[in-house]
């Protein structure tokens, strides 16, 4: 398959930008990593420039042990239909990333969902702190280190479970006189 | 005229006239809203068994939880629940409302709702369908007929413990306080 306006975007973008790595994932997807202080320039660059008028999406993943958060922008191209998802990784205590708000009007609600639920601060962004969760009073619901688990015991009641606690799968194939394959035994409780 | 067997009859003829005419808040919480339009329109008609909608808390007699209930919408759904008039009944839909079905670790969904309101009865399903859900409104029904479905009257009676529940799990407590 031609994927030469892939190969020209990576080569414009290499041609700028120094980036720590860039991939085309596939048709209509290419990815870059960047440094932290290139992550503006070059979503300035892809909108102003190459006419990636569109965010996606800003999103998250909570890498706990190597002590980062890498944040992936998502620009999207409405003539190239090309998608870039651009990766920046932050030091996960004291995160902290420039706030975007102003290239995009949308990067408002991802940046919030993100200052909730993860706890990446934005300087100089202005927006609600309350956004989903309401008087949340823990650590954001989102970090790895956050116990779920034990939250929710902490807070909520539970209701007790039958004393038997018979596997409903076998009781039911015990009553009708079904023979259970081995290799769907080690999926049952 | 006030004795006993005077007081039986007129209570067989309101509960009679109550379990005709249940009048539902249109209002949803979770996927079980979805369930409601099948209901109501012309395929399963709840209609002919008095069950019909109400636009707002002070006109309606049932609440439907209609599956999970996040801490946040748990609020609104007091406040909505204290606004109504007597009658007033409440069904918890799914499993969300019973046990807290899949959402059972959920940081922000409550697991059991007859902690946080008086249920009525329970509806079991993921999610229940229009026949189940006529068939929770026939039981609904007969305990109303019964005399038995006196939810609002525990809630009032035991509304310290109710409080403390519903104060555990929401921080921020700025409500009015309805003195019924």
């Amino acid at each position: 398959m031609e994927l030469h306006k892939e190969k020209q975007l990576l080569e414009t973008l290499q041609g700028v930008f120094q980036l720590k790595s860039g991939e085309i994932k596939r048709r209509h997807r290419i990815e870059v990593e960047v440094e932290k202080k290139d992550v503006v320039p070059l979503l300035l660059f892809v909108k102003e420039k190459l006419g990636y008028k569109h965010l996606s999406h800003i999103s998250c993943v909570d890498w706990i042990e190597e002590g980062r958060f890498e944040l992936i922008y998502m620009p999207w191209s409405h003539q190239e239909q090309i998608l870039i998802m651009v990766k920046v990784s932050i030091p996960r205590d004291a995160a902290e990333m420039e706030n975007i708000d102003m290239i995009w009007r949308q990067a408002n609600t991802y940046q919030r969902e993100l200052r909730e639920m993860f706890g990446i601060e934005f300087p100089g962004f202005v927006g609600d702190y309350d956004f989903i969760l309401e008087d949340w009073e823990d650590i954001p619901p989102m970090r790895r280190d956050f116990d779920t688990e034990a939250y929710v015991k902490d807070h909520y009641f539970e209701r007790p479970g039958r004393e038997d606690a018979k596997d409903v799968r076998t009781e039911i194939a015990k009553r009708s006189g079904e023979q259970i394959p081995d290799f769907a035994k080690k999926y049952s409780r | 005229m006030n004795d006993k067997n005077s007081q039986k009859i007129v209570d067989v003829i309101k509960n009679f006239a109550r379990k005709h005419s249940l009048f539902v808040l249109a209002y949803g919480t979770g996927c079980g809203a979805i369930e409601i339009p099948a209901t109501m329109t012309s395929r399963y008609d709840a209609e002919r068994f008095g069950i019909r909608g109400a636009a707002t808390p002070r006109q309606a007699d049932v609440l439907l939880i209609t599956g999970y209930l996040s801490t946040k919408t748990l609020k609104r759904v007091i406040r909505t629940y204290e606004q109504m008039q007597d009658p007033k009944y409440v069904i918890g839909f799914g499993s969300c409302t019973i046990n807290g079905g899949m959402y059972w670790d959920s940081y922000n969904t409550i697991k059991l709702l007859d902690m946080y309101l008086p249920v009525d009865i329970y509806i079991n399903g993921c999610m229940p369908r229009p026949e189940a859900v006529i068939e929770g409104f026939i039981g609904l029904q007969k305990l109303i007929a019964a005399g038995k479905a006196e939810g609002a009257k525990k809630y009032k009676e035991n509304l310290d413990w109710y409080r403390a529940n519903q104060k555990k799990v929401i921080k921020n407590w700025v409500m009015p306080d309805y003195n019924w």
